[in-house]
C-alpha cells in the first residue's frame, strides 16, 4: 500500500459529458485533484506536466485508443511507472484478462457510478505495492 | 433376408439330388409293388394255359383208364384254376395292393406251389401206368409247363423255384424209383435241368428288378427336377422384382439430388468430380461438364486453401468417417465467392475401400453475413448505448446524492424516477447482451471455488436496498444462520451473483407489502441447493411452461406493474446450466413460489 493517500488523478476521455461527470465525481465526492485530458495524442506530455498518482484511460477513443496510448506510456520514462486503470464499456472476461495482461492495475466498467468511483479507485490504490 | 434363405435351400436340394445314387432315389417298396403287379398282370395266361392243357391231358388220360384218379386230378385242376382266378380277382379289387405287396407275393407263392404240385401229381400218378407214347406226352407236358413258368414268374425267381419244384420233385422221385436205368439217368438229369432253369429265372429277376428300380429312380429324378425348376422360376421372379425395386429407388435418389436446392457432388477417392446436380451448377455458376472429370480443388477451392484441402481430404479417405458442418469459402465461375456448409460422406464397400464421396453443400453466405451484422450491431449497442447512459445515469446519481446541493422535494422525486428508469434501460441492455453472448456461445465463465453461503450473504447485502423499496424483508433460514457447513462449489462467482440477484429481486417484486422472502441453502446428496421462497400470488398455471423463455412475463396487470426485462430467468437458467446446475420452481397459484437452483458440491 502506497504511503500517501490517493489524490492526483489524470483521466483521458474524449466524451465531454463524461469528462464533466467524472470531474464532479472525483472533485466533489472524492475530494481529489483532477486533470482531464480530451486528446489522447497530447496525453503523455500533459501527464508529465501534471504528475498524477494514478491514470484513468478510456478504452475506445478516436485517433488513438486506450491500449495504444497505454503501450506508448510504457515506452516513456516519465510515464512508464504510472499505475493505469481502464474505464471501458467492454466487460467480458476475455477483454478484462487482456487488460491485466497489458499491465493495467484495474478495470472499471461503463457506465460507472459517480458516487462510487472515488471509492473504487481508492480500493485499487490500497492494493498497490 | 428371406430371399437369401430360399436360395440356400435350393442349392442344398439340388446338390443332394444330383449327387445321390439311383438306389437312394428308388423306393424299394414301390419297386416290389411293381414286380408283384407284373406277376399278377400275366397270371391270366397261366390260368388259361393250366385250364386248357389240363383239359387236353384229362382227355388223353381218360382214354387209358384209372378214371377215378383222372376225375380227381381234373377236379384238382379246376380247383387250382378257380382259386388262382379268385386270387387274381381279389388282387385286382384291392385298393391298397401296393402297400401290401409282400402279402400278395406270399399268396401268389402259395398259388404257384399248388399249381406246380398239381402238375407234379399228374406226372407221379400217371407216368408209371401208361404206355411209352403217353409217357413221352407226359414228359413233354411237364417240361413244357416248367419252361413256360420262366417268363410267367420271371419277376420273382423264388416263385418260379417253388412252382418248378412242385412239378419236378414228385416226377423225379417216380423216375428214380421206376427201376429202369434210362429213367434213373433222367431222374439225375432233371434236377440239373431244374437248377439251370432257376438260375435263368434268377438272372431274369435281377434284370427286371434293375429295370423297375431304374424306372422309379427316373420318375423321382424328373419329379426332383421339376420341383427345382419351379423354385428357380420363383427365385428368378423375386430377383426381377428386387431389381425393379433397386431401379426405382435409384431413380428416386437421383430425383432427390436433381431437384434438391443444395449442391450435391459425387467424387471418387482421388477427389475427381464424377457427377454434379443442377443445384451445384447454379451455386457455383459452372456447367456440369466444366467440373466433372476434374479435381474439385482446381475449381471450387481457393488457391491459398488447397494445401489445407489436401490434408483434410487425406484424413477423410483415411478415416472413412463422414464430416459435417464444414464451412468453406469457394470461388464461383464469375469471380465472386460463396461460403458453403458441407456434409461430406465417404461411401465404403464391404471390403473397406472408399468407392465414392458424396459432398452436399448449402450456401450459407447470407447467413454468415447476417451473423456478422448481428455481431456488429451488438458491439455498437454495447458501446453507443452505454456511453450516453453513463452521462445520463451519472448526472442523475450526482444530483440525487446531494453533493451538488439540496433539491426541492418535487425535483428530487423526479430525478429519482429518471435515475431508476435509466438503470432499467441499462439492465435491459445488459440482459440483451448477455442472452446474445450465451446463445452465440461467446459467454465464457471464470469458475473458482467459493462458499455458497458467503455468496448468498453477499447477494442479500447487494439487494437489500431493492427489497426495502418494495417493503420486503429477506430472511435466511436457520441452517445458514447457525454455525454453517461451508457448501463449497466450483462456479463463476460473478455470474452466480447475477442469478441470485435475479431470484431475490423477483421474490421481492412479487411479495406482498411487509412480506418476507425466505432464503435457504441445503445439501441434497452430492449437490447444494439454494431456494428463494416468496409469499406472492404464485405463478399462473398457463404461464409455468414458458417461464424460462425469453421476454417471459405473466400476462397480468399485476406483473406488468412490477416491470423487469423478462430476460432474467432465461439468462439465469442458461447460466446455471453452464455451471452443471439445475434450476426450477414450485408454485401454487395464490400460495407463493419457491425458485431454486442447485450445483454439484465441490469436495476439496
Amino acid at each position: 500500500m502506497p504511503s500517501r493517500p490517493l489524490n492526483r488523478i489524470c483521466y483521458v476521455e474524449d466524451d465531454e459529458d463524461i469528462q464533466r461527470i467524472a470531474r464532479l465525481s472525483l472533485e466533489r465526492v472524492g475530494k481529489m485533484t483532477v486533470e482531464i485530458i480530451g486528446d489522447p495524442t497530447a496525453a503523455i506530455a500533459a501527464m508529465a506536466a501534471f504528475r498524477p498518482d494514478l491514470v484513468l484511460l478510456d478504452w475506445m477513443m478516436p485517433r488513438m485508443d486506450g491500449p495504444t496510448l497505454f503501450r506508448a506510456m510504457k515506452q516513456r520514462p516519465e510515464t512508464s511507472a504510472l499505475p493505469v486503470v481502464f474505464i471501458t464499456a467492454k466487460a467480458s472476461q476475455v477483454e478484462l484478462d487482456e487488460l491485466t495482461a497489458l499491465g493495467a492495475v484495474g478495470a472499471i466498467s461503463k457506465p460507472f457510478s459517480p458516487t462510487e468511483l472515488p471509492n473504487q479507485l481508492r480500493e485499487i490504490w490500497a492494493k498497490l505495492p | 433376408m428371406s430371399q437369401v434363405a430360399a436360395s440356400d435351400s435350393v442349392v442344398r436340394v439340388s446338390e443332394r439330388g444330383l449327387s445321390a445314387g439311383i438306389r437312394d432315389r428308388a423306393d424299394p417298396r414301390l419297386v416290389l409293388a411293381d414286380r408283384v403287379d407284373q406277376l399278377y398282370g400275366q397270371m391270366w395266361l397261366g390260368i388259361v394255359a393250366t385250364f386248357a392243357i389240363g383239359a387236353i391231358a384229362t382227355f388223353e388220360f381218360w382214354s387209358v383208364g384209372l378214371r377215378d384218379l383222372v376225375l380227381f386230378w381234373w377236379g384238382l385242376v379246376l380247383l387250382v384254376t378257380a382259386a388262382t382266378a379268385g386270387l387274381l380277382y381279389a388282387y385286382r379289387r384291392s385298393a391298397d395292393r401296393a402297400e401290401h405287396a409282400d402279402q400278395w407275393l406270399r399268396w401268389l407263392g402259395i398259388a404257384a406251389l399248388a399249381n406246380g404240385a398239381n402238375w407234379g401229381f399228374a406226372g407221379a400218378v400217371f407216368f408209371p401206368s401208361h404206355t411209352d407214347e403217353q409217357q413221352v406226352f407226359l414228359a413233354f407236358l411237364l417240361t413244357g409247363m416248367m419252361s413256360g413258368g420262366i417268363p410267367l414268374y420271371a419277376a420273382s425267381w423264388p416263385m418260379f423255384a417253388l412252382y418248378a419244384a412242385g412239378i419236378v420233385a414228385p416226377f423225379t422221385y417216380v423216375l428214380g424209383t421206376f427201376g429202369n436205368r434210362l429213367f434213373t439217368e433222367i431222374a439225375l438229369l432233371v434236377p440239373i435241368f431244374y437248377a439251370v432253369n432257376v438260375a435263368v429265372a434268377y438272372r431274369l429277376t435281377q434284370v427286371f428288378h434293375a429295370g423297375y428300380r431304374l424306372r422309379h429312380a427316373y420318375g423321382k429324378l424328373t419329379e426332383d427336377y421339376s420341383v427345382l425348376n419351379q423354385r428357380l422360376e420363383r427365385q428368378l421372379g423375386e430377383l426381377e422384382q428386387a431389381r425393379r425395386q433397386v431401379e426405382a429407388s435409384g431413380r428416386k435418389l437421383s430425383l432427390f439430388a436433381e431437384r434438391a436446392p443444395i449442391a450435391v457432388l459425387e467424387l471418387d477417392a482421388q477427389g475427381i468430380v464424377t457427377q454434379v446436380n443442377p443445384g451445384a451448377e447454379l451455386l457455383f455458376g459452372y456447367a456440369g461438364a466444366e467440373i466433372v472429370g476434374r479435381q474439385i480443388k482446381d475449381r471450387l477451392v481457393l488457391p491459398e486453401l488447397r494445401a489445407e484441402f489436401d490434408r483434410q481430404w487425406a484424413q477423410l479417405i483415411e478415416s472413412r468417417e463422414p464430416v459435417s458442418a464444414l464451412k468453406v469459402r469457394s470461388p464461383r465461375r464469375d469471380g465472386l465467392q460463396v461460403v458453403c456448409e458441407w456434409t461430406v460422406t465417404p461411401l465404403v464397400n464391404p471390403e473397406g475401400t472408399v468407392i465414392a464421396v458424396i459432398a452436399q453443400g448449402q450456401d450459407v453466405t447470407r447467413q454468415l453475413e447476417a451473423e456478422r451484422m448481428k455481431k456488429e450491431f451488438t458491439s455498437t449497442l454495447s458501446h453507443e448505448l452505454r456511453t450516453p447512459l453513463t452521462s445520463i445515469i451519472g448526472s442523475l446519481q450526482l444530483i440525487n446524492s446531494g453533493v451538488l446541493g439540496d433539491l426541492t422535494q418535487d425535483i428530487g422525486e423526479l430525478t429519482a424516477v429518471a435515475e431508476r428508469n435509466g438503470s432499467r434501460l441499462l439492465d435491459l441492455i445488459n440482459d440483451l447482451l448477455d442472452i446474445e453472448k450465451i446463445e452465440s456461445g461467446k459467454l465464457t465463465l471464470a469458475p473458482e471455488v467459493f462458499s455458497l453461503n458467503d455468496l448468498v450473504r453477499e447477494a442479500l447485502v447487494l439487494n437489500r436496498a431493492f427489497a426495502e423499496r418494495f417493503k420486503v424483508r429477506f430472511e435466511i433460514s436457520s441452517e445458514i444462520a447457525g454455525p454453517p457447513p461451508e457448501h463449497k462449489v466450483h462456479a463463476d462467482r460473478k455470474r452466480l451473483l447475477q442469478v441470485m440477484t435475479n431470484l431475490l429481486s423477483n421474490g421481492a417484486k412479487f411479495s406482498p407489502d411487509g412480506g418476507t422472502v425466505e432464503i435457504a441453502v441445503r445439501e441434497r446428496g452430492r449437490r447444494v441447493r439454494v431456494s428463494v421462497h416468496d409469499r406472492g400470488p404464485g405463478i399462473p398455471e398457463a404461464f409455468r411452461g414458458r417461464i424460462f423463455g425469453r421476454f417471459a412475463q405473466a400476462d397480468s396487470t399485476a406483473s406488468r406493474q412490477k416491470s423487469g426485462t423478462g430476460l432474467g430467468l432465461a439468462i439465469s437458467k442458461r447460466l446455471v446450466e453452464m455451471m452443471q446446475g439445475h434450476i426450477g420452481f414450485e408454485s401454487r397459484e395464490g400460495g407463493g413460489t419457491t425458485f431454486w437452483f442447485d450445483l454439484p458440491r465441490h469436495d476439496s
